[in-house]
């Protein structure tokens, strides 16, 4: 736009009306296909007003904020927020149970799901296949609520039928959601019961898309049932693997939130107490806002580093990525 | 290019545009004069209708407060008309520092649990409106209450002067404690003694365990359960000396502040309840049950001790529980603790953006009177409530007697139960929660309640932070580290880890900080 006049002139006559015709075809492209432009416009509109707009709070991370003062007029305080969690004395916990629950659930809940769908996969009976499948992701619908009321109901040390089980086999009641070296498997275990049929869908779906064929031509050439697994399905749905590898890693952060708070107490905190919640006792009942956003955004900062470096390892290893 | 720097420009404009409302609010005062539509004394407090719009908590005995009979007479009475906002209490802190934050005030908060912190915070930077002067011309009945006992007055002034938030006044000496409920039909059943130190609880809770006090042939008793963590620790820390003062773990000895969370006394109490907790005679659920579990066991009638401000929740049961006297301790000891005179701060406030403040000082001032608390108490004479031959109000049979309990009725129609509401309780107005039984559980106790109890003081903004940001780790530290002391998750070896850990979390400042507050507001 700050092309002045003469400039102009001379590039059409020079280079014969490059730039302008690029801008033009691009305008052009635009306009015959508008109504499809007109559609993009909702959810770009969506992302602007929903997710960068808020992105404007983020600097009360660095400010002290009130209300009073809203965001502009709060105090700067730079690194203040950040030091502050940094040298609390719960932050190597919350650390260590956040990344721990994480770590866990990626090398053992990931997995399940494509164990799941591999089964499934091999299931011959129509019916049978429906009904594991039903089976397994029924649990999927039931709130996070009920689920937490019925593990602990279950796990009730008096009375609960876990226990009863044990008391039967003759071992002593546990008091299983007092326990902090109980809480990250009950947590992860009940996780991986309710969400195994569930995420194992795609997979399915994935192994659906394999060329039977390749089955065929594998059984041919006189592959065992589990050879044509490791051989045919499982390469089948590697790129599926991957992205959804990649995008778990991407709210590593992130555990349960909801779930972890609802089973909480003040017996299991030692291994229960993680960075969200922490923001959540902090930020919402506290009401220290600027404290529990510096603490978001060092989660988020953390997980955009680990989505950045996963993605490029999966793009030179695997040479699936997400971009 | 050109264009790029217009709406950049424009856009920060508009942002600076915004500020400066935001700022502007803070600087909003009220007006010097009242409006025309205001009557400074006598019912109604305006002629011409007015509407505010206030904030409230829903605790689970309330009903929806618009539709409680107490607020629609006393909107006819008063002609201010209420838009309640009545949120579940759940949700409520998260609502709560949600609405602060986001700037849309409501005219008023009622039954909101404001804290010091937030009453300081917020009304120093004018969100809240500074109350004394209104309370002084317009508030006859508090003014009252003030002149009565001065120290109720200067438990809730800020450091800066001002009063931000109501109190609830409570002179009902059995509003203010947890009474000491024993299962006496059990001490029968099995023919033993009230315990009157803590080896003889011991002995009692070991029997209630054992040998079968309710003779179903079956070990299903609970010898004994609390509320929850802060109720363990009180229910017997009075017999080791250890009460609670300024809102805090503090004791006060010779105008001296510590902490006890670190005495060799907390340490031998903490060992005593272990010793229950790992025999089985402290019910192992007490530190993750939910209220409603623990309302639950006491309304079964199958727990032996429990402590409790009244008997409604086991209205049906209370034939077989007695109060009884706090426990000697090993050291003489013999206290109960118990709250302040100004015992739920926060229980009222006006917001600036509020435009009727006269208006609203006047509406609130009445629950204060006399006459106002029992309406409060107690509804409308003949539809809810009738006076006793001794010329006390008392609650219909048919609300005493609701299937849903007393307290659940009563919350139908006025917002009370559940507590934390601005209201005024005397002897004259508690009979819902002081009936019989309850009077006497709390004569049992009156020999043993503290002198003097002080209230949380009021800290200014800078100090309140700093008290916020060392309590925030250390008290989470101290309940989790003292109920694994309990559970014997933690070893009593690790003891002077424990109080190493504590000091390193500042407690010196803390110290430091009461200490000062209390030479400032109570020291003689």
């Amino acid at each position: 736009m700050s092309n002045s006049a003469p400039e102009y002139q001379e590039v059409t006559t020079k280079v014969a009306y490059k730039p302008v015709s690029k801008r033009k075809r691009a305008l052009k492209r635009i306009t015959m296909r508008l109504d499809l432009y007109l559609m993009l416009l909702l959810p770009i509109s969506w992302y602007l007003i929903f997710q960068y707009g808020p992105m404007y709070g983020l600097q009360i991370a660095f400010k002290d904020f009130h209300p009073a003062f809203g965001f502009l007029g709060s105090e700067w305080v730079g690194f203040e927020n950040f030091e502050r969690f940094f040298s609390s004395y719960y932050f190597g916990r919350l650390l260590w149970n956040t990344l721990s629950i994480s770590l866990y659930s990626l090398l053992i809940a990931f997995p399940i799901p494509i164990f799941l769908a591999l089964l499934i996969n091999e299931i011959q009976s129509t019916k049978m296949k429906k009904w594991i499948q039903n089976v397994t992701y029924m649990p999927h619908f039931i709130s996070v609520v009920v689920i937490v009321g019925m593990l602990s109901l279950f796990l009730n040390p008096t009375g609960g039928f876990v226990n009863v089980l044990l008391n039967t086999l003759g071992l002593e009641s546990i008091a299983f959601l007092e326990k902090p070296e109980w809480f990250k498997a009950i947590f992860i275990g009940s996780n991986i019961w309710q969400n195994m049929g569930w995420q194992s869908i795609i997979y399915i779906a994935a192994l659906a898309g394999i060329d039977p064929q390749l089955y065929e031509a594998a059984k041919i050439d006189g592959a065992s049932r589990l050879q044509r697994v490791i051989h045919v399905s499982l390469p089948g749905i590697f790129p599926v693997i991957i992205i959804l590898l990649i995008l778990d890693v991407g709210h590593f952060m992130n555990v349960g939130f909801e779930k972890i708070l609802l089973m909480q107490n003040s017996l299991n905190m030692e291994s229960s107490d993680v960075i969200q919640t922490f923001i959540y006792r902090n930020g919402i009942l506290n009401g220290d806002f600027s404290y529990s956003t510096a603490i978001g955004l060092f989660n988020s900062v953390i997980n955009f580093v680990l989505l950045i470096l996963i993605n490029r390892y999966a793009r030179k290893k695997a040479e699936t990525s997400l971009w | 290019m050109k264009k790029f720097i217009t709406l950049f420009l424009t856009l920060v404009m508009v942002t600076a545009l915004f500020a400066g409302c935001s700022k502007k609010t803070v600087e909003d005062h009220v007006s010097e004069v009242p409006s025309e539509n205001f009557n400074e004394e006598g019912l109604p407090i305006v002629d011409e209708e007015i509407t505010l719009k206030i904030f409230s908590m829903k605790s689970p005995p309330n009903g929806a407060y618009e539709d409680m009979l107490v607020f629609k007479e006393y909107e006819k009475m008063t002609n201010i008309n209420i838009e309640w906002e009545d949120v579940p209490q759940d949700s409520f802190t998260e609502r709560k520092n949600l609405m602060f934050a986001s700037g849309k005030l409501p005219d008023a908060f009622y039954k909101s649990s404001i804290t010091p912190l937030e009453a300081v915070k917020y009304g120093s930077t004018g969100i809240l409106i500074p109350l004394e002067d209104l309370i002084e011309d317009y508030a006859p009945n508090l003014t009252a209450l003030f002149n009565e006992s001065p120290e109720i007055k200067s438990a809730i002034t800020a450091p800066d002067g001002h009063i931000y938030a109501l109190p609830a006044i409570i002179e009902l000496n059995a509003a203010r404690t947890s009474k000491f409920w024993i299962n006496h039909k059990w001490l029968e059943n099995l023919g033993l003694d009230e315990p009157t130190t803590p080896d003889e609880l011991v002995e009692v809770l070991r029997a209630f365990k054992n040998d079968d006090p309710n003779g179903n042939g079956k070990q299903d008793e609970i010898p004994m359960t609390q509320r929850n963590f802060g109720s363990v620790i009180s229910s017997f820390s009075g017999s080791w000396g250890l009460i609670s003062q300024l809102g805090n773990n503090i004791s006060i000895e010779n105008d001296k502040v510590s902490f006890w969370t670190i005495s060799d006394r907390y340490k031998e109490y903490l060992q005593f309840l272990n010793k229950l907790y790992s025999e089985g005679l402290l019910d192992r659920d007490v530190f993750t049950q939910t209220e409603a579990d623990f309302v639950g066991k006491m309304a079964s009638g199958n727990v032996g001790i429990f402590h409790n401000q009244a008997s409604d929740p086991f209205a049906k049961q209370k034939e077989n529980y007695v109060g009884i006297a706090p426990l000697k301790g090993p050291h003489g000891d013999q206290l109960h603790p118990a709250g302040p005179v100004a015992r739920d701060f926060g229980t009222f406030a006006i917001s600036s953006s509020n435009k009727y403040p006269y208006q609203t000082i006047r509406w609130i001032d009445h629950f204060f009177s006399d006459e106002g608390s029992i309406f409060m108490r107690y509804g409308i004479e003949g539809e809810t409530f009738y006076y006793n031959d001794n010329g006390l109000p008392e609650h219909n049979d048919e609300i005493l007697n609701d299937e849903r309990g007393s307290g659940v009725a009563i919350g139908q129609f006025t917002p009370w139960p559940g507590g934390g509401s601005p209201q005024y309780l005397t002897e004259r107005n508690a009979s819902a929660i002081n009936p019989p039984e309850v009077q006497a559980a709390q004569e049992a106790l009156d020999p043993y309640l503290p002198d003097q109890i002080y209230g949380a003081p009021i800290f200014d903004e800078k100090t309140s932070k700093e008290v916020d940001r060392i309590r925030q780790d250390m008290d989470t530290y101290f309940e989790e580290s003292s109920a694994k002391f309990i559970t014997g998750g933690l070893s009593f070896d690790k003891w002077d880890d424990y109080v190493a850990t504590i000091k390193s979390m500042g407690l010196e400042r803390l110290i430091e900080i009461y200490q000062e507050a209390y030479d400032l507001n109570y020291k003689k």
